[in-house]
């Protein structure tokens, strides 16, 4: 009798239930789009991060020395230290892989432009180079997809056209250089003539260089299979007191904080595996990017929390009033059923058990319009699809069942209140 | 053999007194009427003789039980056990078939079975209409639907509030032959009207007025 009671009252009375589990559908549609947008968002913001360049520079062992004793990094000019460009598909292959974005290696050298008697600084480096990894794999990575932000005129030149070259804006106004020219670049007793295929505007310093393929710039200096530097670009997991502790000593580390150390997207332990595979080199967090990553994304995640926790809020808000105002329509029947003989302990849950069920309908539909939501979420802010965590199933679950059970409590109270003579009969 | 005492019952709501001083018997297979003008303490007293409410002052014994004193608790089981209500808004759930209606007082009481629950509503006539919801059925049937709700546990006592309140002629008709049966089979009953001609039925008719006995009247003749 019991269920024939709850499937009467489900069924029967359609529009009460159904407003109850369109509040509830709601309340479970913003819970799953949040979760799922701000579970997401931390690889989704990175990506985007990614696009403002590099968070790792890489560089050999004595141009790190220099560049900690005397400030001055720009590699071979000075050290006349190395890295080895055969052990470049090394970093595609350490535990982060995954999180390896792209990287780009440079090899810079001063250069005599058009045989002018100031030296220039040349770079020479992968635009968009094919990589065969010692794992078999293969990918296409460079300068190109790290430094998209600048201002090409003209077009980017690919790692084939050794006879081609990308000049700085301040470069080429200083020297009167404009796409399509021919220039000459002298360094010892090599010389190359290159045609500009683009001028660029950076907005940095590298607005002052030019840029070839890595082999023109290592035949150049006579240094073939070396480079000056790379820059990696890594989706990171923001600092903690962990990552920070490593990054000064990871040896400071016990066993365990060190497994879980490296075993964490960590920038520093990023780093800690790019040394681990190239020899005698030295990785350093670009703090800046890295700290700046770290924070936009902490807030973001936090924000996205806010948001889920207030859709909670007002949804629990929503389902109490609806289910208060249904049971004070009810009152006459639960009166009813009391003066029947009925104790507060069945009554309450029969209409409990109403509730459930229409909160397991209203969940289900706010599931799948949540991720509806959370796609749209994800195409309109970040242009691609937010990833369906399972994981958000059960939260969401336990959340809703929360949520209506604490929903139903002032509607509860009422009803256990409830005198069988006074709704009855009036007194 | 009394089934109903009520010794020196008040009660009182604040400053109201709705029954003053209430002294009656009622006897096992009695019919007994209550009348009174609105406000005279028919529900007051209907409410408390139905373990819905208590008595502020004197007892009121129940088949030997002095529910006076019983735990809101008990009085649910003693309503449950020994009294069938009949209400004038029929009071029927309307979402439950007339059927499911009548089962849901044995649910309570104890098992529902169909076939019994059917018995009751063929009892009242209402045996073909056992599938249909309260707003398929007319005022007339769902207060037989009622009857069949408050017959289906064999109560001691039938309390009915003003049973053909809200009926036309014909179905008042039949609805006083269904309680002129039930009295004829043994059954107790309290009926609270204000319409003589139901009053007429009873064997005794009690007139409260502001809460007092005003008269007793016995067989169309005051004693």
């Amino acid at each position: 009798m019991f269920w024939r009671m709850v499937k009467g009252a489900l069924f029967r009375q359609k529009g009460k239930m159904l407003m109850i589990a369109f509040t509830i559908a709601l309340g479970a549609s913003l819970s799953t789009a949040m979760l799922n947008v701000m579970l997401d968002v931390g690889d989704k913001v990175n990506q985007e991060l990614k696009t403002y360049g590099a968070n790792i520079n890489v560089v050999p062992k004595g141009a790190s020395l220099l560049d900690d004793l005397y400030g001055v990094g720009d590699g071979s000019g000075f050290s006349d230290k190395y890295l080895k460009e055969s052990e470049l598909g090394n970093i595609k292959t350490i535990f982060w892989a995954f999180n390896i974005v792209d990287f780009a290696p440079y090899f810079e050298t001063r250069i005599a432009l058009n045989n002018a008697d100031e030296e220039v600084k040349l770079s020479g480096t992968w635009f968009s180079y094919h990589l065969e990894l010692p794992t078999g794999e293969s990918l296409n990575t460079g300068m190109i997809n790290m430094k998209n932000w600048w201002d090409v005129s003209g077009e980017w030149i690919s790692d084939l056209d050794t006879d081609s070259a990308m000049v700085g804006s301040l470069l080429a106004s200083r020297y009167s250089i404009q796409a399509g020219d021919l220039i000459t670049a002298n360094s010892g007793n090599q010389s190359v003539s290159l045609r500009v295929k683009g001028v660029f505007n950076s907005g940095s310093d590298e607005d002052s260089q030019v840029f070839v393929p890595l082999s023109v710039a290592q035949k150049l200096a006579g240094r073939d299979g070396l480079v000056s530097r790379v820059e990696v670009s890594a989706l990171t997991t923001p600092d903690n007191e962990l990552s920070r502790r490593a990054a000064q000593n990871p040896k400071s580390l016990s066993i365990k904080e060190w497994e879980t150390w490296y075993c964490t997207a960590y920038v520093s332990a990023i780093c800690y595996q790019i040394d681990e595979v190239m020899t005698d080199s030295v990785s350093k967090p670009i703090r800046q990017v890295a700290e700046s990553e770290g924070a936009i994304l902490e807030k973001t995640q936090l924000l996205m929390l806010l948001i889920t926790v207030l859709s909670l809020v007002g949804s629990a808000l929503g389902i109490s009033n609806l289910v208060t105002a249904s049971v004070i329509e009810r009152s006459k029947e639960i009166g009813l059923l009391k003066a029947l003989g009925a104790n507060n302990a069945p009554v309450s849950w029969l209409v409990l058990t109403e509730i459930l069920f229409t909160g397991v309908v209203g969940g289900v539909a706010g599931y799948f319009a949540g991720l509806g939501f959370a796609q749209i979420i994800g195409q309109s802010v970040f242009g691609s699809a937010i990833d369906i965590k399972p994981m958000v199933i059960p939260i969401v679950a336990v959340l809703i069942f929360t949520v209506t059970l604490a929903g139903s409590v002032p509607s509860i109270r009422y009803m256990l209140s409830l005198r069988p003579a006074e709704v009855l009969h009036g007194r | 053999m009394n089934l109903l005492e009520m010794k020196g019952v008040s009660k009182i709501y604040g400053n109201v007194h709705a029954l003053q001083n209430i002294d009656l018997i009622v006897e096992q297979g009695e019919w007994l009427a209550i009348m009174g003008p609105s406000g005279s303490g028919k529900t007051t007293m209907m409410n408390i003789v139905g373990c819905m409410d208590k008595a502020s002052r004197g007892s009121v014994i129940l088949h030997g039980v002095n529910i006076s004193q019983e735990s809101a608790k008990n009085l649910t089981a003693i309503r449950r056990d020994k009294i069938g209500l009949i209400f004038q808004q029929f009071h029927l759930i309307n979402y439950l078939t007339a059927l499911e209606n009548v089962m849901v007082a044995q649910y309570y009481h104890s098992i529902p079975d169909e076939a019994e629950a059917l018995r009751s509503l063929e009892r009242v006539g209402l045996k073909d209409r056992a599938k249909h919801l309260p707003s398929q059925l007319s005022g007339g049937e769902q207060q037989r639907v009622c009857i069949a709700r408050a017959l289906i546990n064999y109560p001691m006592l039938i309390l009915a509030d003003e049973p053909t309140g809200n009926l036309d002629e014909a179905n008042e008709k039949i609805v006083l032959d269904i309680l002129k049966q039930l009295h004829k089979e043994g059954s107790t009953i309290i009926v609270v009207t204000h319409d003589p001609e139901v009053a007429d039925e009873a064997q005794r008719t009690v007139v409260l007025e502001h809460g007092k006995i005003a008269r007793i009247v016995r067989n169309n003749k005051e004693v």
